[in-house]
């Protein structure tokens, strides 16, 4: 009884801001009689919500495909460029200094000669520059979790006369689990924001982002809000499922 | 503190390295693919090298120095270095803003344990949302609301998107600092009977600053981002944003152009990044070298 | 003249709940103005929590503790004494004198004030030339002594002490004891001091106090009896060696009784 008390008390003051922020924004609306262009009742951007849920799941799909296909085909690169460079070490020096500039970068902005280089109606530049997101955090983390390995580790598998690639394989490699999980935690909500923000760029107009801005020009605020919560939503789903991920990999016994 | 300098001198040396190997990749690339694109395993994956599609580097640099538009007094280095001067002004402003209100949340939290309970998993989970997807509607605020006499200009939605999306990190991050003063410390204060106040400015904050400075770091970066996004998706005058569409939808007739609009948000950002570790350094001078992660 | 009453403490924590702890029952002590009171004993046994009763970090459950002739927590108000704990806890971010001055700003003396204070407890620690380096540039034992400065800034009549030797090396921290001793010797400041060590409590104190655990209470107090000076000899006398072993049996016997075995253990 004590725990279950203790853990509501815990939850309990996030729920009650949540529903007061709620309220206090669909009375705001109300009392203040906001236009919409400036902010929509909660109320409507439900209904907008459920009553355009198929549009909305269909530009969901499109913008979570190619979130999703440049973060499986971002971390399958950075993995296999993370073994390169803990293999040649010097590698390092060129890699960390690319990665933390272009953390401060926007990156993004890459798309503009992406859909130069490709047909108008291809989504193959949105996946490329979510790939290249997902490809530097999986790397940088990978690569880390390969090299940095306790020393009284590495010297007990020498003083077994291991190989390199047996040292790899039962102390780097199991080392190196926890930070692709912890890359995965970042770099999937970072893949959802990159495949949006693509979308504004130009280039097929399927996407939520697009969806979004079209809505604003047409003066639909409440759909456009719609769309937001949509894309909160998949942001969600995919942080969610990496955190999942993680999980079970704990359960398997691997760590901690 | 030459020690410092000189990690910093090896890094620089190390990224122009890098930068120059992606130039060669690039050229090399130039230089063997198919004119008109190609696929790999029937997906239409390769980019097309035609000089359209693919300027040579050594082009990109060389059009800064050319005029912006034919017949024009004024070249590309200009229109780019005041357009991404335009944008990093919104950005401070933007940062500046976030900082406040995160660090004011942050202490607030650290204060109130009831508003840190309910307010912290939402900043939480918010940064893995895409906030971004707001940018349209803050931005098109500009010119419709009005608060008395005050209308909102345009630029202030970008400088509002960047302080929105810079507040997040930088008000966990600081919450975290104060939360890490150790346990042995704050009995010394409460020791001096000294109140919370006072132990918030001599203990906590002193102990925040290593935490604050990556969650700065990362407020920056998302000020810029904010700022970027928001002048893409509306075409805000004067900054980078505009002028990376405007050289792009340019880009059959002049490709080489929109590569150094991209440049100047390059630059834009490593400025940004620049002044926030410039700040690190002076702030931590004193500080034995440990790292924080 | 009483620097410290103890009277019928008890102190229990998490009361009525599962994980109830008595962690102090029925304790009282008397420690005389200029005393030196070493409280002793195996983890649990609730000389920390002692500590921090008289230090009024935390309330008694029942009982009453007077400090200077005043309730605890006044005695904190009017910051009658100064804490030093086992990490020395210095703050990195100012250097060694701004560190000093730390208890003083708080009580709002002015700069030249404050200066001249921090001189002379440097002076009174031998540390004068440190003034402004930072703490990460000195030694376990420098940066304690910078504690104890610390500690003694505003004069305090009362010193308390939670192990401050606990993590130096033993050549160090005998060098350690000799100093502080010499130090409350100048300034004739009455200290309760904790330690694990019983070659340390005989060393520094005028009585021993044992402790024992389950629940926390005192055992024993065995008076030292080595004279007021402390000198190189003074750890090879028969009088320490008496007073280790009086302190050693204090302590074996509750063990014993604990785990059952009679006086002839191991």
């Amino acid at each position: 009884m004590n725990r279950i008390t203790t853990n509501v008390g815990k939850v309990l003051p996030a729920l009650v801001f949540g529903v007061a922020f709620l309220g206090f924004w669909e009375w705001a609306v109300k009392f203040f009689e906001l236009k919409p262009y400036f902010l929509t009742a909660p109320s409507s951007i439900w209904e907008q919500f459920t009553g355009n849920f198929s549009l909305i799941r269909g530009a969901a799909t499109v913008s979570g495909t190619n979130a999703l296909v440049g973060l499986v085909a971002g971390t399958v690169l950075g993995v296999a460029m993370s073994f390169v460079l803990s293999r040649f070490g010097f590698l390092n020096q060129l890699i960390t200094p690319l990665a933390i500039a272009l953390n401060a970068i926007p990156i993004f902005v890459l798309v503009a000669v992406l859909n130069n280089m490709y047909s108008i109606t291809s989504e193959i530049p949105r996946r490329i520059m979510v790939t290249l997101v997902v490809y530097f955090i999986v790397l940088v983390n990978v690569a880390r979790g390969l090299t940095q390995v306790s020393p009284t580790h590495v010297e007990l598998m020498r003083s077994y006369a291991a190989s390199d690639v047996a040292i790899l394989r039962k102390v780097r490699i199991p080392n190196a689990v926890p930070f692709l999980f912890t890359a995965l935690k970042i770099a999937a909500p970072a893949a959802v924001i990159t495949a949006f923000v693509s979308e504004y760029f130009g280039g097929s107009q399927n996407g939520l982002g697009s969806r979004i801005s079209s809505n604003i020009a047409n003066s639909k605020n409440a759909a456009a809000w719609a769309y937001v919560l949509a894309a909160c939503l998949l942001g969600l789903l995919f942080y969610t499922v990496s955190v999942v991920m993680e999980n079970l990999n704990r359960k398997g016994g691997v760590r901690q | 503190m030459t020690n410092v300098v000189r990690r910093a001198a090896q890094r620089t040396v190390m990224f122009v390295a890098a930068l120059a190997l992606v130039a060669v990749v690039w050229e090399t690339y130039k230089a063997v693919g198919p004119e008109d694109g190609g696929t790999v395993l029937g997906v239409r994956i390769l980019p097309r090298t035609s000089e359209y599609a693919m300027p040579h580097v050594w082009d990109m640099f060389s059009r800064f120095s050319r005029p912006e538009v034919r017949g024009s007094e004024r070249t590309v280095l200009d229109a780019v270095t005041a357009g991404a001067w335009y944008s990093f002004r919104l950005s401070v402003a933007g940062f500046a803003l976030g900082a406040l209100v995160g660090v004011a949340l942050a202490v607030l939290m650290a204060r109130f344990k009831v508003v840190q309970r309910g307010v912290l998993p939402y900043l939480v989970v918010s940064q893995t949302v895409p906030l971004i997807a707001l940018a349209p509607l803050v931005v098109s605020w500009g010119g419709r609301v009005e608060i008395g006499a005050f209308v909102w200009p345009r630029w202030l939605s970008a400088s509002v998107l960047g302080a929105f999306l810079a507040f997040f990190p930088i008000a966990v991050g600081t919450l975290r600092g104060l939360a890490a003063a150790p346990a042995a410390s704050v009995e010394l204060m409460q020791s001096y009977a000294a109140s919370w106040t006072k132990t918030l400015f001599k203990l906590r904050f002193p102990t925040a600053v290593p935490y604050m400075v990556p969650a700065f770091r990362l407020g920056a970066s998302a000020s810029v981002i904010g700022v970027v996004v928001a002048e893409i998706s509306t075409g805000l005058k004067g900054g980078i944003g505009r002028l990376i569409i405007e050289y792009a939808r340019e880009a059959t007739g002049d490709p080489a152009k929109v590569y150094t609009a991209i440049f100047g948000a390059a630059a834009l950002g490593l400025v940004m990044a620049g002044a926030v570790v410039a700040v690190d350094v002076i702030v931590m001078r004193n500080r034995p070298k440990e790292a924080v992660s | 003249m009483t620097a410290v009453s103890i009277r019928n403490v008890s102190k229990v924590f998490n009361q009525g709940k599962p994980n109830q702890v008595d962690a102090l029952s029925n304790v009282a002590l008397e420690v005389k103005q200029g005393e030196f009171v070493s409280l002793i004993g195996p983890s649990g046994c609730g000389k920390s929590t002692l500590l921090r009763l008289v230090a009024n970090l935390l309330e008694p459950t029942s009982g009453e503790v007077v400090v200077n002739g005043k309730s605890a927590a006044q005695a904190r108000l009017d910051q009658d004494y100064g804490m030093a704990f086992q990490q020395a806890g210095l703050f990195d971010w100012r250097t060694v004198r701004k560190n000093i001055e730390l208890p003083l700003e708080l009580k709002g003396w002015d700069k030249s004030k404050r200066s001249a204070r921090a001189d002379e407890m440097l002076q009174l620690v031998q540390l004068p030339e440190f003034g402004d380096h930072y703490p990460w540039q000195l030694s376990g034992g420098m940066q304690q002594r910078i504690a104890i400065a610390r500690a003694l800034a505003a004069h305090p009549p009362l010193l308390l002490m939670d192990e401050p030797f606990g993590a130096l090396d033993e050549m160090t921290r005998e060098y350690m004891q000799g100093e502080l001793l010499r130090i409350c010797a100048a300034t004739g400041t009455t200290v309760v001091f904790v330690t694990h060590s019983i070659p340390e409590a005989v060393y520094l104190s005028n009585r021993v106090v044992v402790m024992s655990p389950r629940p926390g209470r005192i055992t024993k107090v065995v008076d030292v009896s080595l004279g007021g000076e402390r000198s190189e000899d003074t750890r090879n006398r028969t009088a320490f060696f008496e007073a280790i072993t009086a302190v050693r049996e204090g302590l074996r016997g509750m063990h014993a009784a604990h785990v059952g075995l009679g006086n002839d253990d191991r």
